[in-house]
């Protein structure tokens, strides 16, 4: 186990590096996929040769050959290195590596500097307007600024050719998907204001509802359809009672939310406030339906020292949500600098993600409680906790993206099958929401550019949390599928949504000669 | 309301670990044990501060008691988890140590830094050595031994008992905001003396080994001790360079490039038998003295170290076992007060020699106690290497555990009485991990 984390160390570090990359790449509009994989081409090779040297023992002892066996000769390695524990048991009895600087080591030493000094001048090069030009050219520019390519780029990293993130690896690096849901959890929570649904323009009750049940609906039933024509007998479990509506509701809230992006491309009227509004209620019931599914759905273990009713670990959630919210709240009070805001702010988001996946509750619910909450709360501390999570969320999540592109199982051609099903189902009940028929005529009139802002939207980020939050929960084929469907339909719609967008702009930027600046004003 | 907020903290951990579900994994109480850790030092560390003690001994104290030795609420695995920060923290705290040492200002100290490293360091491990050799009735490990295996297994123990800790001394002076002669003297000295304590325990035990009987390979040791100093601080130049490079022509989200550089330093240094340590203070002595790029980076680590340096002590506690000292408290004791006695009166003799300041001579001693990375690591590499002297590993540990506790009480408190803490102006708000950037998730607009 000690050796196994040990790996998993030198195994990360490629995958941190990669994250600094892409990072950076993104920060100055850069060539992402590109280096994506270079930059893993680059550093699955020091990975292999740490991972070599890990099997060859620790270096603290060096016993050679014949008489000279269990000679040691000090390397002062920080001691508590997590190979120690394992290495300790054995450091007597097995051979160790030769004593001088073996040749791998100076092989590895000049693939890691090399490697480190490809990162940067890939960096460099990715900063560079022409290549920021070609990003723009090829119009994937807003593609990659939605954080699809750290999926990818955790996906390259799990194959088994690359063999960076493994499995053994990805367990290793589950506090860091949990921190990473309780941060998105928590951002979300934070920007979700329940006092703006009263800001709702009269008549959009029918456009939210129909927004939220359309692609529900569809896309959960077209699924079940698709899955019923091609699974095997054996399978049949996937339709079983309780089993069937818990992914049902995953797939379904997952469908039904969106991401307000409608300002990059159009100059909106009265529907840019409403998009925005629409998203904030999507989002609510999205992070409802996880805590009803986290709730209700949990497994019954004799073992555990906690016997409740599904209701009871609903109402724990909203319980936990509301205690770390007050906490918190007392907490943000004591800091007064930005380190130590830091230190708070990272500390609460653990501590909300640690406790309620202890308790197996969703972090995403709970940490969306706590941070709505806070929002609400009266205080000095908004600005300070919005400035911290703002830089906060953003390394987080790309490696909780990262992580998430690894857990992405594209063994099963189910999945492959899904994602298509899922992305068309979900863009044509989004778009069907906005049918004028379906709409109030009488307050609810929308221009066609509004139609489009509202019925052509990608998906958010919360979305996948929520999944990914649900497989946390309920590790199984089922929701492996409904992974599969939600990250491939996400990539799918992204690239649809972007193209049509990008036509439909540009045949209005023709039709109107020199628009103004494109604004989003009035976002609650 | 800090005192209030650690209990409360406590009450919700114990509650929250009152669940025992046997189908969770690992990772669910890493994250737990990250964000509780996290909070409790941090306020531990408040807690000292208005008691005018070290914040970092609040952080050790936190992790000592939230720990597997006092309350239990991290488990072994959970601490074990932890521990993927300290070679992060060690990085950063050495990259921090070298940015400080600029020769040029540093010259008018070096004659008293090596004055202290020659007599204080060299002389206390002696008187260690000697007092190893004479409490051996103390000690049921010596046993048995010839006078000169006793002779050569005190001088390793000496060795090892009189590690200082860069870090500690970095974290105080930062804490304390402390500058001036004294605590530049100290930080050169405590730099200087790793590498000399490196080199001394490998000549040492190499010869120990070769009077037990186990032989030694001479060539074999003087290769791989070259490559951990010399190759180590090649890297670290290399590194250097890079990071000087990265700043001046990439420039933004350099403490994100900063904090992988440290993860690389870490944890594939570490696999290449390098010395973090050194790597990481090669860099920053190159950063400092041949770029212009210290200031931005030094403003950078300050930027996100805080949450690192929190977690790596109290991490640091909650490894600590106190058990220990049950067992060989009396000895332990003993050579702690040794150890201090040798260290302040050699600097005092070291600093008289080297006609240094007054305020040098009185104080600088006191930054030589503190012990805590090189020190456990020596400690656990003497038991590694004299797997025969089990106890005396325990013995070693319980040392560095009640010096990492005292010591930097009495380092804060020097600094205090020399007039030097406060002196260094803390630097405007440093920019966060991931720089300017907008984020994925729209956060909205700011509260009014």
């Amino acid at each position: 186990m000690a050796l196994a984390r040990g790996y998993t160390n030198v195994a990360a570090v490629p995958l941190q590096t990669a994250m600094w990359a892409c990072q950076r790449a993104r920060m100055i509009g850069a060539w992402r996929a590109a280096f994506v994989v270079l930059w893993l081409f680059a550093a699955a090779p020091v990975a292999v040769a740490q991972s070599l040297d890990r099997d060859q023992g620790p270096s603290v002892v060096t016993p050679d050959a014949g008489d000279d066996a269990g000679r040691v000769v000090p390397t002062l390695a920080p001691p508590q290195t997590r190979s120690e524990a394992a290495v300790s048991s054995t450091t007597q009895q097995t051979p160790a590596p030769p004593p001088s600087v073996p040749p791998t080591q100076r092989g590895g030493v000049i693939r890691t500097i090399l490697g480190i000094l490809a990162l940067l001048a890939l960096a460099y090069l990715g900063g560079h307007p022409k290549v920021r030009a070609w990003e723009e050219k090829l119009g994937i520019s807003q593609m990659i600024a939605a954080g699809f390519p750290f999926v990818v780029l955790g996906m390259i990293a799990h194959l088994p050719s690359v063999g960076v993130l493994t499995d053994d690896v990805l367990v290793e690096l589950d506090p860091l998907l949990h921190v990473g849901l309780g941060c998105i959890g928590f951002v979300f929570g934070f920007r979700f204001d329940l006092r703006t649904l009263r800001l709702f323009p009269q008549g959009s009750e029918r456009l939210v509802f129909f927004s939220i049940l359309f692609p529900f609906t569809l896309v959960w039933a077209l699924s079940a359809v698709v899955l019923a024509l091609v699974s095997p007998p054996q399978d049949a479990s996937i339709f079983s009672g309780p089993l069937f509506v818990r992914d049902a509701v995953i797939l379904g809230t997952a469908a039904a939310m969106s991401a307000s992006t409608a300002k990059r491309w159009y100059k909106l009227g009265k529907a840019s406030r409403l998009s925005v509004l629409v998203v904030r209620v999507e989002e609510f019931v999205g992070v409802v339906g996880l805590a009803l599914v986290a709730a209700y759905f949990r497994p019954q273990n004799a073992l555990s020292s906690w016997q409740l009713p599904g209701t009871a670990w609903l109402l724990l959630s909203v319980g936990l949500g509301a205690t770390l919210a007050l906490l918190t709240f007392a907490i943000l009070q004591t800091a007064s600098r930005g380190p130590e805001f830091l230190v708070l702010s990272l500390g609460v988001i653990a501590f909300a993600a640690g406790a309620s996946g202890y308790l197996h509750l969703s972090s995403v619910v709970v940490t969306f409680i706590a941070g709505a909450l806070l929002n609400a709360f009266p205080g000095e501390y908004h600005t300070r906790l919005r400035d911290t999570l703002r830089r906060l969320e953003h390394p987080i999540l790309l490696l909780s993206l990262v992580i998430i592109g690894a857990l992405w199982q594209l063994s099963d051609w189910r999945g492959w099958l899904l994602m298509p099903v899922f992305g068309c189902a979900r863009l044509a009940g989004k778009w069907w929401a906005t049918n004028p028929l379906m709409l109030s005529q009488e307050h609810m009139a929308l221009s066609n550019d509004e139609r489009y802002a509202l019925g052509l939207s990608p998906m958010g980020t919360l979305a996948i949390a929520i999944v990914i939050n649900a497989k946390v929960l309920y590790p199984g084929d089922s929701i492996s599928l409904i992974v599969s469907a939600v990250l491939g339909g996400g990539v799918l719609t992204e690239i649809f949504v972007q193209r049509v967008h990008r036509r439909h702009s540009a045949r209005l930027r023709n039709e109107r000669p020199s628009p103004p600046p494109v604004t989003l004003g009035g976002v609650p | 309301m800090n005192l209030v907020l650690v209990f409360a903290l406590a009450g919700l951990m114990q509650a929250i670990r009152s669940f025992q579900a046997p189908h969770l994994g690992e990772g669910f109480g890493t994250t737990l044990a990250f964000g509780y850790l996290l909070l409790t030092a941090y306020f531990a560390g408040t807690l000292f501060k208005a008691a005018r003690l070290p914040k970092l001994t609040g952080y050790i104290a936190a992790g000592i008691v939230a720990g597997p030795a006092v309350l239990g609420f991290l488990t072994e695995s959970m601490v074990q988890s932890l521990k993927i920060v300290n070679g992060v923290a060690i990085a950063l705290i050495a990259m921090t140590a070298g940015l400080e040492l600029e020769f040029r200002e540093m010259r008018p100290f070096m004659r008293t830094i090596l004055w202290i490293t020659g007599v204080a360091v060299t002389g206390t491990t002696l008187l260690l050595a000697t007092a190893v050799f004479f409490a051996r009735p103390l000690l049921p490990f010596m046993a048995g031994l010839g006078s000169l295996e006793a002779m050569m297994i005190a001088l390793v123990l000496g060795v090892v008992m009189v590690a200082q800790s860069p870090a500690v001394v970095i974290a105080l002076r930062d804490e304390t905001q402390a500058e001036g002669p004294v605590s530049r003297t100290v930080l050169g000295v405590v730099v200087i003396a790793d590498l000399a304590v490196i080199l001394l325990f490998a000549i040492t035990s190499s010869v120990a080994k070769a009077f037990l009987g186990q032989g030694a390979n001479v060539g074999a040791t003087v290769r791989s001790v070259a490559w951990e100093l010399f190759g180590s601080m090649g890297v670290g130049v290399l590194i250097g360079l890079l990071l000087a490079v990265y700043t001046r022509k990439v420039k933004g989200g350099a403490g994100l490039f900063l904090l992988a550089v440290s993860f690389i330093v870490a944890e594939v240094g570490q696999r290449l038998h390098l010395d973090p340590l050194l790597v990481a203070l090669a860099a920053g002595i190159l950063i400092r003295n041949a770029t212009q790029a210290a200031p931005e980076i030094h403003h950078q680590i300050e930027a996100f170290s805080l949450p690192i340096y929190v977690l790596f002590f109290a991490v640091a506690g909650a490894n600590l076992h106190l058990s220990v000292l049950a067992t060989v408290g009396i000895p332990a004791v003993l050579f702690v007060v040794v150890r201090g006695i040798g260290l302040y009166y050699g600097t005092r003799v070291a600093t008289a020699l080297a006609r240094a300041p007054r305020d040098v001579q009185r104080f600088a001693g006191f930054g030589l106690l503190p012990q805590a990375g090189l020190a456990l690591a020596l400690s656990m590499l003497f038991a590694k290497t004299f797997p025969e002297f089990g106890d005396a590993g325990a013995l070693t540990l319980g040392v560095v555990a009640l010096n990492e506790l005292i010591a930097p009480v009495i380092f804060r408190a020097a600094l205090v009485r020399s007039g030097e803490a406060g002196k260094l102006a803390p630097s405007s708000q440093p920019e966060l991990v991931g720089g300017d950037e907008s984020g994925l998730v729209d956060l909205g607009p700011e509260k009014a």
